[in-house]
């Protein structure tokens, strides 16, 4: 038993797409260590090789992140801002959200929302607006 | 119990006469030989074994030769003992006539069982002392089932009542009441992130007026939530923070920055809103 | 499909991990731990199965159904021939790191787990144990 479940392959990588002036990057359920090394190489090119505002990482099929996968994407984060973009991370299931959590892992001061929808919408806008001027 | 003996009683049964003292004996030799559930057992006035009855070896394992004659302190544990509460158990049935007691006694082999006891003072026509009747019950079963039931009524009582208020669209409201554990965190942590992600709500509003007070565990635990709802890409207002919770937390160390914390519920909602990019157009905004 | 009872996995390539994990994951659902705990047995053996990677060079990990007093669980045990660990209690306190190490490996693990033990001596390699129980 335990041959992996899934099909492999297609359901492996990672996805990079431009929506407007965002990077949407979609990551795999399982990525194994050399598939997460990618990601930070394929955002990287992808900043470099388009004008964007912003990244969203799509975590939202993504059934683990151990210390390892997190540490990636709190540096790939701050690398993206040095570029010039923001990154915010979208999708987070409640079992990785509270697994990673007692692991300890720490995303730094990465922005976070509850799906690609709301990420998209946020990127480039601060969190909290300030409330509008009463007269 | 022999053949005889039975044809003796239910002779004298028959005839309605009164039995002579052998006899009586005799009926309660067979009475005590024959129930099961109770272990029957007779002291002298001391304390010391001097019946001992099938029930008896089957509840406490000790066999007739090697118990009789000892003190019934050894069905006992080692603090009822030291506490002298088997003295105390006789000095009552002597006094009163008879004494009910419930509490854990001992097997020879360790054990322990939930023994129901009921002790009776023997007396003779004068009036004399001759000793005490023991009737003992195993209740393990009984006192387990209630151990169980008191355990699920306090975890519904401590984690299920956590409730997930859903106070606005988009706002989800938690009133904590209690200390958190690292089981109750799990447990709302579980349901919060749940019940966030499926209505999609971009807000948690805490609310810990139900706290009495935050030690460094509960606060941990709380930091850990906050931790978490941000993971998943909500958002985390803290209610309720009184002026003691507040020194608390900057005492003990607690890192709250980051976090909108507002003293009351109603302040706490309008940054709420505000987040939303909804304003309480009436309100006067002092968030 | 019936539940084996023990196996083993060899970590020896950075894509064994994954490997590992996959296996883990379809162990612990089947074993009936819900999404959050699998999540959670999945990490630690994710963090525990690269530092037999990172560390030793590899290694392997067995696991194992456990029935006690009732009680199902899961322990998974990760072995290795590397250079061991000269102070265990050294490596479980957090932030601790060696060769670039995460530093929450051993104690992330511990936390993510009900029981650990680690027997290890430098020159002979380590043993990881970790367990799981059902609530």
């Amino acid at each position: 038993m335990h041959s992996p479940k899934r099909p492999e392959g297609i359901a492996e990588t990672i996805t990079v797409t431009k929506v407007r002036e965002v990077l949407l990057v979609t990551m795999p359920s399982d990525p194994d260590d050399p598939t997460i090394c990618a990601l930070q190489e394929k955002t990287l090119e992808a900043m470099d090789q388009h004008t964007v505002t912003g990244l969203v990482l799509d975590l939202t099929r993504v059934e683990i992140l151990d210390s390892y996968f997190a540490r990636t994407v709190a540096e790939t984060a701050q690398m993206v801002e040095l570029m010039g973009g923001e990154t915010i991370i979208a999708g987070m299931r409640p079992a990785v959200a509270i697994t990673a959590t007692e692991l300890g892992v720490s995303l730094g001061r990465t922005r976070t929302a509850l799906n690609v929808d709301r990420a998209l919408d946020m990127v480039g806008r601060a969190r909290h607006p300030k409330p509008r001027r009463r007269a | 119990m022999s053949d005889e003996g039975k044809t003796l009683v239910s002779e004298r049964l028959e005839t309605g006469k009164a039995l002579t003292l052998e006899v009586q004996q005799e009926m309660l030799q067979l009475l005590a030989e024959s129930v099961k559930e109770y272990a029957i057992t007779i002291l002298d006035p001391l304390g010391h074994i001097t019946t001992w009855t099938p029930a008896a070896v089957r509840l406490k394992g000790y066999h007739p030769e090697e118990i009789i004659g000892q003190h019934f302190s050894v069905f006992y544990t080692q603090e009822d003992v030291a506490h002298g509460k088997c003295e105390h158990e006789l000095e009552v049935a002597t006094r009163e006539g008879r004494l009910e007691d419930e509490g854990w006694r001992v097997r020879k082999d360790g054990t322990r069982f939930w023994a129901s006891v009921v002790i009776t003072a023997l007396r003779d026509p004068h009036g004399n002392l001759r000793g005490f009747g023991k009737v003992t019950r195993d209740l393990t079963d009984r006192k387990q089932a209630e151990e169980r039931l008191r355990l699920q009524a306090q975890e519904i009582l401590e984690m299920a009542t956590v409730p997930l208020v859903q106070v606005w669209d988009g706002i989800i409201l938690v009133p904590l009441i209690g200390m958190l554990d690292s089981a109750r965190t799990q447990q709302l942590m579980e349901r919060l992130l749940q019940r966030l992600t499926d209505t999609g709500s971009p807000v948690a509003l805490i609310d810990i007026t139900g706290v009495p007070t935050i030690d460094t565990q509960t606060a941990q635990h709380l930091l850990e939530t906050i931790k978490a709802v941000r993971y998943v890409g909500a958002d985390v207002v803290l209610t309720g923070v009184r002026p003691a919770i507040a020194q608390t937390l900057v005492h003990l160390g607690i890192d709250v920055s980051g976090v909108a914390t507002r003293s009351s519920l109603t302040a706490g909602l309008r940054v709420a809103l505000r987040m939303m990019n909804l304003e309480i157009t009436a309100g006067n905004g002092d968030a | 499909m019936t539940l084996q009872e023990c196996g083993e996995i060899e970590i020896n390539v950075e894509h064994d991990i994954a490997i590992a994990r996959r296996a883990v994951r379809d162990i612990a659902a089947e074993l009936g731990f819900g999404v959050t705990e699998t999540a959670r047995i999945v990490t630690a053996a994710s963090e525990l199965g690269r530092n037999v990677h990172k560390y030793a060079g590899g290694g392997v990990m067995r696991w194992r159904a456990l029935n006690k007093n009732e009680r199902n669980g899961l322990e998974l045990s990760f072995e290795d021939h590397g250079p061991g660990i000269a102070d265990v209690d050294e490596a479980m306190r957090e932030g601790h790191t060696t060769g670039g190490g995460l530093g929450m490996g051993l104690p992330g693990a511990k936390r993510l787990m009900d029981e650990m033990e680690i027997n290890s001596a430098p020159g002979t390699g380590t043993t990881v144990i970790v367990r799981k129980w059902r609530r």
